[in-house]
């Protein structure tokens, strides 16, 4: 079981059947006059590869290319078109930090919130509350709803919850572009931590620097197929020179 | 039937998210507003006097073919939980569709969404039940053992509000225009269920689409538990808890059937 890799993606393609008419209004008269309302478009073209447990993997890329896909269907929030995906271990994604926020409560709230979001009980959530709030450096402000948050403050408290969520599998989407260098340092301190633990990185982003000097291996998709895969400092100026 | 108890094995994993959704749409209306709850208990009991002005003191309806009862405590007893019925069906078409950041991001189970803003409902319509009890206080109507019933009744009510929801709620998020269509719907039904009228007058030969309507029904079987301290028509209840149930199993279908592609449509 142990040396099974914890994500396989085996022959994978992921068509958006997205229906053009969302209202009756567009899909009435689409309907009589015969058009096809399905339009097809091929977001990822027959993707395979294997990720390890303990590895650190970039996904790079154009806009465009399926970065974003592959996370969703590591996340379980889609299901492909054909081909299998198996992923073993608990996932915590950091995409898009804070999309379980509630403005109106608190910061005190919303981490019990999103905490059940990610699949925490509350005895876990109780636990690790005095060190989320300490990771986020918003001590004061925690009984303030979080719509008076800068956004600093906000994507921190996010960070927070999501680390102490005790991934086996953490998705990092391109979400260290906001916060200051302190929290930063911070972050990728905490990332550090959770590869020297075993913890299996998914990590996306645009900043090739980081992706060349943190990730052991590097995916580079291109027109929803993968053009390259192996050591991140090869890939990255293979990209780059593309580019 | 399978697929009932495995989403119900789910959704009792997931029990946490599910009070922490629901904590979160009671708590964020509470914070929004001066009033907070008040607007929860003073929406029905207006409504409840512009009604009882215009159907009993203009068109006069009669309460009950035996009743001396108060045309607005004859017409709160229906109109509460069909006020329920009718919030927790908006509410919940639109709940994936106002969720679609969690959706596109998170793995949980979907149906927490829909379940979370029926039970936020039902909170709403406990607050706005105390004005029901304190006006029978008032006009001191008799309570007998029969009240009891109000439990299971209720109970198949919820059944029929899940069912159509799950349905609402994927079918909303493909397509948009059946929030607007609801809004029209659900004014029509009101009107062929017995709310601002008693059963008791609807025609004979309109009887068979009072039985297929579960809302009828239950609608009547709270006035007949509650105010008219009977018990109610067993036969009548029991197709109403079975449509309820066959209601619960296609909705749950649809949406299951839906849920992978959920993500896709946002």
């Amino acid at each position: 079981m142990s040396n099974l890799p914890v994500i396989e993606f085996n022959h994978v393609t992921k068509k958006f059947s997205k229906q053009n008419h969302k209202t009756f209004k567009e899909f009435l008269p689409a309907l009589i006059k015969g058009e096809d309302t399905i339009n097809a478009f091929t977001a990822l073209d027959n993707i395979n590869f294997k990720v390890q447990k303990g590895e650190t993997i970039g996904i790079i890329g154009p806009n465009g290319s399926g970065k974003s896909t592959i996370l969703k269907l590591i996340a379980g929030v889609m299901t492909p078109t054909s081909g299998q995906i198996h992923v073993r271990g608990r996932i915590s994604p950091l995409i898009e930090l804070g999309a379980g926020f509630h403005p109106e409560l608190t910061g005190s709230e919303n981490i019990y919130l999103n905490g059940a979001i990610l699949g925490l009980k509350r005895k876990e959530i109780d636990e690790n509350y005095k060190s989320i709030i300490d990771f986020a450096e918003i001590d004061e402000f925690i009984d303030q709803p979080v719509k008076h948050y800068s956004s600093g403050m906000y994507m921190r408290l996010a960070f927070a919850v999501a680390v102490h969520a005790n991934p086996e599998i953490l998705i990092v989407d391109e979400i260290l572009a906001v916060g200051d260098q302190a929290f930063q340092n911070k972050c990728f301190a905490k990332m550090e931590e959770f590869k020297k633990q075993g913890v299996t990185i998914v990590f996306v982003s645009h900043a090739m620097e980081t992706v060349k000097s943190f990730c052991d291996r590097t995916i580079y998709l291109n027109h929803s197929k993968i053009v390259g895969d192996g050591e991140s400092k090869k890939i990255v100026n293979e990209y780059l020179k593309n580019d | 039937m399978g697929q009932l108890i495995s989403e119900i094995k789910d959704i009792i994993k997931w029990k946490e998210l599910l009070w922490q959704m629901v904590g979160r749409e009671v708590k964020a209306r509470y914070k929004q507003s001066v009033l907070g709850y008040f607007w929860v208990i003073l929406n029905p009991l207006a409504q409840m006097l512009v009604m009882s002005f215009a159907f009993s003191l203009i068109l006069r309806i009669p309460t009950n073919s035996s009743g001396h009862i108060p045309y607005s405590i004859f017409l709160f007893v229906a109109l509460l939980p069909w006020t329920l019925f009718a919030n927790s069906l908006n509410s919940a078409s639109s709940s994936l569709v106002t969720s679609s950041s969690l959706i596109t991001k998170v793995y949980f189970p979907r149906t927490i969404l829909v379940l979370s803003t029926i039970f936020a409902k039902i909170i709403d319509f406990l607050f706005a039940l105390s004005i029901l009890v304190i006006y029978m206080i008032i006009y001191q109507i008799p309570i007998t053992i029969s009240i009891f019933w109000v439990i299971p009744i209720f109970f198949i009510q919820q059944i029929f509000t899940l069912g159509i929801s799950l349905f609402l709620a994927a079918a909303n998020l493909l397509y948009r225009d059946i929030q607007y269509l609801l809004t029209l719907i659900l004014i029509l039904w009101m009107y062929v269920t017995p709310v601002i009228y008693p059963a008791d007058i609807v025609p004979a030969k309109y009887k068979l689409l009072f039985q297929i309507n579960p809302m009828s029904v239950i609608i009547n079987a709270y006035r007949q538990t509650i105010l008219g301290g009977s018990e109610p028509k067993y036969i009548s209840l029991l197709i109403a808890a079975i449509v309820s149930f066959i209601t619960l199993l296609i909705g749950l279908f649809y949406f299951k059937s839906r849920e992978k592609i959920f993500a896709d449509n946002i």
